[in-house]
Parts: C-alpha cells; sequence; structure tokens
C-alpha cells in the first residue's frame, strides 16, 4: 500500500513535475543550439559557394572545365555539387544532369533540388547552391550538400538522450525517495498520534536534533504534549487531593457535632461545638473557595483588567498591610525599593501575589527574624524578591511546593490550606512573568517581571542610535 | 446623639421590605428567617420573572437576588431595574466567583455581591449596609459621639484629645465612621479598606482593627470600637458618660 501511495503522493507529483519542466527545458535549449549551430553552418557554406561562383566564372572556359573537376575530385564525402551548362541548361562538365530548374541566377544560394549525372545514389539531394550566367551565355553552377548538418542533429540527439534520460531518472527517484521518506515519517507521526489518542500520553513524535521544519514542528508538538501530560496528571491528582484535603476538616467537624450531641449537658457546650463544626466547615469551604479562585485565574485569558502598575506603590502597599502584623510577630519588614518601575499587568491580581508571599514570609519566619519586600531592576525588567529569615524552601522541595495542597511537613501545624504558592504560581503565568523559588536557608521568591515595553523602547532607541 | 439608647441595634422607623429571589427553597427559608427574625418583612420569590415583576410592583426597600435562576439571570434583573430607573440596593449572592468586570461593575454601581457559601451574619451586615448607604454628604468633618474626624487636615480628635493615626488607620476610621452603630464584617472591610479581591489567610484586619482601637478608645474610656464575635466590629455611638 505504501508503495503505490507513494505514487499518489504529493511530494512525488510535485519531483514529476519538476522532472518534466526541466526535460522541456533541456529539449528547448538543445532544439536552440541545434537550429543556430545549423543556420552558422549554412551561411558560412553559402559564403563559400558566393566566392566558388565568382571565380569559376572569372576562369576562361577550358580552365573553368578543369577547375570544377579539379574541384570535384577532391571531394571525398561527395557533398561538393558543381556544373557547367550552356544557354540551355544543358550539361558541359559537372556532377549535375542538368540546370535545376528553380535556381535563379546571379542570386544568393538557394536550396534547390539537384539531379546527379552519376547517379550514385538514389535519393536527388537537397542541395545549397549558387549559380551566374557568364559572359558566353554559359552558365556556371556551383553546390553543397547541407545534408551534414543531420550528422549535427545526430550528435545533438545523442547527446541529449544520454543526458536528459538520467537526468530524468534521478529527478523522479529523488522524488520518490523524497516522497516515500515523508511518507515513512508521517506513516509514523500518524501510528504515534493514534496511540495518544488512544490514551498514551508518554508518547512523543520523532525528531532528530537538526534545524529542519519537520523536525521543528515535532519538537513544538512535543512541547504541547508535555505540558498537556503534566496538566493531564495534576489534574487527576488534583480529584484525589480535594477529596483528601477536604475529608480531614469535614472529618473533624462530624466527630465534634456527634461528642457534642450526646455529651453536652448545657446549652453553651453545645454552642461550642456547634462554634467548633462550623470552623471545621469553614475550613472545608476555604478550601473550595481557594480552588475556585486559583482555576478562575487559570481559565482567564482576558487581559481586559491589563494596565499598567506602579510597582514601587504596589510594594509600599503590601508593606503598609504587613508593617503591624510583623510587629506583632516581632519581625522587623523592610521595603527596598531601586527606581519606579512598571509593568504591565492586572493591579489587583499581581497584589494578590506579591501578599501571598508576603504572608508566607511572615508566617513562616520565626520571632526576632526579618522579612524583605524588594524592587530590583533587572537586566530585561523589573525583579520583585521577598526574602525572610524563616527556614526557606528546601532544594528538593522547590518544586514541590508548586503542586496544589503541597505542604512541607516542617509547617503542617501552621494554617493554611496549601494552595498560596498555586496562586501566586497561575498569576505569575497569566502575566507571563517568571517565578523563581531559590532553596533555603532563608526564604527568597523572586518575581521577574520582563517589561515589554522596555524592550520596544531599547530598540527605538538602538534604531535611533544607528540613524 | 444623647437619647438613644447605646445598645440599640438598627434604628428603623418603619419594617424594611426586603425581596428574595431565590430558587433554592432551603435557602430561601433560612435567610427569610434570620431576616424576620432581625425585623425585616421579607417577600419571597422563585423565580427570576415573577421576582422582576415584584421587584417592580411591591417596591421593596431592597432586593437580595441569586445569580443563577430559572427564567432569567440575576444579573439581567439588575441590569432592568437599572434601564428602568429603579434605584434598589441589590445584594446578589452566587456560587461563581468574583473575578468577573459584570461583578466588578456591580460593586461600583453601589450594589454588593456575596459568593455562595457566606455566614448569615454576613449577609444581614451588607444588606444593612446595602440600606443605609452613606449619604454623598460634602461634610469636611465626621462626627461619631465624641470622635472627629477632618477629612481636609487629616486629623482625628477625641473630645479635647489628639488621636495621632497613621494613612491607613485613618482610612479604616473614616469607612468606620461613615457606618456607625453598624456590623462591618472583616470581608467588608477587607474590600472597602484595603481592596482585598480575597479573603487572605492571616488575621489582617484584626491586627490593623487592634492599633486602631488603642489608638481610640483608651483605658478608661468608654470603648467605642466593638468586636462582635465571630462576625466582625461595630463603632458604636456613646456619649461622654457611656
Amino acid at each position: 500500500m505504501l508503495q503505490v501511495q507513494f505514487l499518489r503522493s504529493n511530494t512525488f507529483r510535485w519531483a514529476s513535475a519538476v522532472a518534466g519542466l526541466f526535460a522541456t527545458f533541456v529539449v528547448i535549449l538543445f532544439g536552440f543550439i541545434y537550429f543556430n549551430i545549423d543556420a552558422y553552418l549554412v551561411e558560412r557554406s553559402d559564403g563559400v559557394l558566393n566566392t566558388q561562383v565568382a571565380f569559376l566564372a572569372s576562369l576562361p572556359f577550358e580552365h573553368s572545365v578543369r577547375a570544377i573537376e579539379d574541384h570535384l575530385r577532391q571531394d571525398d564525402r561527395g557533398v561538393r555539387f558543381a556544373g557547367l551548362f550552356d544557354p540551355n541548361g544543358k550539361r558541359l562538365a559537372g556532377n549535375l544532369e542538368q540546370l535545376p530548374k528553380d535556381i535563379k541566377l546571379g542570386a544568393p544560394p538557394l536550396t534547390v533540388r539537384v539531379e546527379r549525372s552519376a547517379g550514385r545514389q538514389s535519393a536527388d539531394p537537397l542541395i545549397r547552391a549558387a549559380a551566374r550566367r557568364l559572359e558566353n551565355g554559359n552558365i556556371v553552377l556551383v553546390g553543397r550538400n547541407v545534408d551534414e548538418t543531420w550528422e549535427i542533429s545526430h550528435v545533438v540527439g545523442e547527446a541529449l538522450v544520454l543526458g536528459l534520460l538520467p537526468a530524468f531518472c534521478l529527478c523522479l527517484l529523488a522524488g520518490a525517495w523524497l516522497s516515500l521518506r515523508a511518507q515513512r515519517r508521517v506513516e509514523e507521526v500518524n501510528q504515534r498520534v493514534r496511540r495518544i489518542v488512544a490514551g498514551d500520553l508518554r508518547e512523543r513524535l520523532p525528531h532528530r536534533d537538526v534545524d529542519e521544519p519537520f523536525s521543528r514542528l515535532a519538537a513544538i508538538v512535543n512541547g504541547m504534549l508535555n505540558e498537556m501530560e503534566t496538566m493531564i496528571n495534576a489534574l487527576s491528582g488534583v480529584g484525589n487531593d480535594i477529596a483528601h484535603e477536604l475529608r480531614t476538616p469535614l472529618t473533624r467537624a462530624r466527630l465534634i457535632l456527634e461528642r457534642g450531641r450526646s455529651n453536652a449537658t448545657s446549652l453553651e457546650e453545645l454552642q461550642a461545638a456547634a462554634d467548633k463544626t462550623v470552623a471545621g466547615i469553614d475550613q472545608a469551604l476555604s478550601i473550595v473557595t481557594a480552588l475556585l479562585r486559583l482555576a478562575d485565574i487559570e481559565n482567564s485569558r482576558r487581559f481586559a483588567a491589563f494596565g499598567s502598575v506602579v510597582l514601587p506603590d504596589l510594594l509600599r502597599q503590601v508593606y503598609d498591610i504587613y508593617e503591624p502584623i510583623a510587629e506583632d510577630k516581632q519581625i522587623s519588614l523592610s521595603v527596598g525599593i531601586a527606581g519606579n518601575l512598571e509593568v504591565r499587568g492586572d493591579r489587583d491580581l499581581l497584589f494578590e501575589a506579591i501578599v501571598n508571599l508576603v504572608d508566607n514570609a511572615v508566617k513562616f519566619t520565626p520571632e526576632g527574624g526579618k522579612v524583605a519586600i524588594e524592587l530590583a531592576q533587572a537586566e530585561k525588567g523589573a525583579v520583585v524578591r521577598v526574602t525572610d529569615t524563616g527556614p526557606g524552601i528546601p532544594r528538593q522541595e522547590t518544586e514541590a511546593v508548586l503542586r496544589r495542597f503541597y505542604r512541607s511537613d516542617k509547617v503542617r501545624h501552621t494554617p493554611g490550606v496549601g494552595l498560596g504558592l498555586n496562586l501566586v504560581a497561575a498569576i505569575v503565568k497569566l502575566h507571563g512573568f517568571r517565578l523563581m523559588i531559590h532553596p533555603g536557608p532563608g526564604g527568597c521568591i523572586e518575581i521577574l517581571c520582563p517589561d515589554r515595553r522596555l524592550d520596544r523602547a531599547a530598540r527605538a532607541n538602538a534604531v535611533s542610535c544607528a540613524a | 446623639m444623647g437619647g438613644s439608647p447605646p445598645f440599640r441595634r438598627y434604628e428603623r422607623t418603619q419594617m424594611t421590605k426586603v425581596l428574595l429571589i431565590e430558587d433554592d427553597d432551603e435557602t430561601a427559608e433560612e435567610i427569610s428567617a434570620e431576616l424576620t427574625g432581625r425585623g425585616f418583612e421579607v417577600e419571597w420569590s422563585s423565580n427570576g420573572i415573577e421576582g422582576l415583576d415584584k421587584a417592580r410592583s411591591l417596591r421593596p426597600d431592597a432586593l437580595i437576588v441569586d445569580r443563577l435562576l430559572p427564567g432569567m439571570d440575576g444579573l439581567a434583573i439588575v441590569d432592568t431595574l437599572r434601564k428602568d430607573q429603579v434605584r434598589t440596593p441589590v445584594l446578589v449572592l452566587s456560587a461563581l466567583g468574583a473575578v468577573n468586570d459584570r461583578v466588578r461593575g456591580l460593586r461600583m454601581g453601589g450594589d454588593d455581591y456575596l459568593t455562595k457559601p457566606f455566614a448569615v451574619v454576613e449577609l444581614v451586615a451588607r444588606i444593612e449596609a446595602l440600606l443605609r448607604r452613606p449619604s454623598e454628604s460634602r461634610e469636611t468633618i465626621l462626627r461619631v459621639g465624641q470622635l472627629e474626624l477632618d477629612l481636609i487636615e487629616r486629623t482625628a480628635k477625641r473630645g479635647e484629645r489628639d488621636i495621632d493615626l497613621l494613612p491607613r488607620e485613618f482610612r479604616l476610621l473614616e469607612y468606620m465612621m461613615r457606618r456607625s452603630d453598624q456590623l462591618l464584617t472583616r470581608a467588608m472591610l477587607l474590600e472597602e479598606v484595603w481592596n482585598y479581591k480575597f479573603v487572605p489567610t492571616t488575621n489582617l484586619v484584626d491586627v490593623h482593627m487592634g492599633r486602631v482601637r488603642h489608638k481610640v478608645d483608651l483605658p478608661g474610656e468608654a470603648p467605642m470600637i466593638h468586636n462582635v464575635r465571630g462576625a466582625g466590629f461595630i463603632l458604636r455611638t456613646v456619649d461622654q458618660f457611656g
């Protein structure tokens, strides 16, 4: 099936078309060469004929007969024709039976059909001939067989066949090979895609490390598949995680309620149990709320709320809010701002992201520690950095913390849902920024905000400098 | 100010009528029971079209509208009423998240949006807030009891005593003074004073409120800022001898 298919494939059709076109051009080229050579040879022999006629005409009668005979005798190939005729066209000397009927006297050489006197060849040859009337009324004619151009055409034709046929075949073969190769790759891709569709998400398209369109395409598709695989795996994991995370507070609430119902002896005790239950349910609900919000941000593709966000103002605002909280915990909170940096984004979401980072930092830093919010100018935009003197995130956990519900064993006892960094990551991703989590000791998380306008401005600068 | 009892909760001259448009029977029952218990007159409608009719004919003082309703979307009801020049304040309830432009628009228009699930206290507090929207007064000095806030000079005083406030504390006190004797929940304060569109895990509001309270209510003075357990805060008018 493959073999038949390649004949129908586009690649092969194109190759055939190109081969055909190539052949046509070559034939036209060879034809042009042939006709030019032919015309050149005829023109040259015409010149010779003119000279010879003039020469014979200048000789006295006796001499001219001998000259004609000499002229004919020196002709090995039998291409020369000459004749001397009386005024009535009767043959006096030469190898022609009679004066050709359509010859014009005194005119430049013409193509005429002649009859040989000797009859050596069966066909009456077609020759170029020039004739002139002499003073005594006789007519002298000199001709030359130009059939030898046929030989040239033969040679040309041979060259054509020898060169063109192999080239044509090579073209077709190359076409067939390319088509077959493309076919094979497409077939391989088809098979792998079918496997992916069937659910094997670990399958990838074949690609080589060369800068070639097919490989580039495969690399892009593979990148997409990687992303999808991570997403789908995350999704399937999330279902379990959510169930587990919800179960914990709900179980607690249920226990308290059950015990309260059977053990409470006063309204106050029952109310206390109810309060605890509500708290448990509220915790379960806060998980749901956080998840919905996360989904909201992750699915949001709207950039309508995007505007210019002045980062120093934003950071100062976060500082304002957290300063008293840090002070209560005897943590020194500081804000350091270098330059007046602006980025494009959703102010509320960026605020939320930074608040989350600072909130975490303050939460996990022990008393007497330090938390710093910094804004720095990096090579290509702004860097928002939140550092603390807390335990930080161990190197082996820098990736895990971005998993939903991930909470380091060390911080299990601190309140929280374990979705804060997910939220930050989602917001950062929505903006096209980068989140960098540096390993501890000491927390250090950065949001890199490449400023696209800055890029443009830099380019504009470069242009104006060049000008 | 001297005449009113210090612990009076809400001050209303006549029964306030609230129209509740909610398709879930049990939720509706709980809400109307709670509101009736607090002295509201509650009308209930379980679908959008009937609800819209009632909103026009009964002329309620406030509306509570679920967002997903049979017949008509809750936000569409608000749009229709606003087009008919009906200015009744609306509280929209929804299980949908609030990162939405239409919701932002709703809040800008003076209405409110509450995400399900919510605490009943929260709902009542917000309805109270909607009903007693502070008038667009041109006053530059706010007064609640002995407390005085100069919005131009940015100074605060309790009686003769100057209170030194940080900018954010000033904003918090201003918001509370415009809504004195009203329960203000933590979520309301976060949204209005700190512009939070989300609820953080840290007890932000309590810490900031604690600071302001230390400055407003010195030891020996009658407390003005009250913590309502599990609900929020109230700035109460107290007279000198309160």
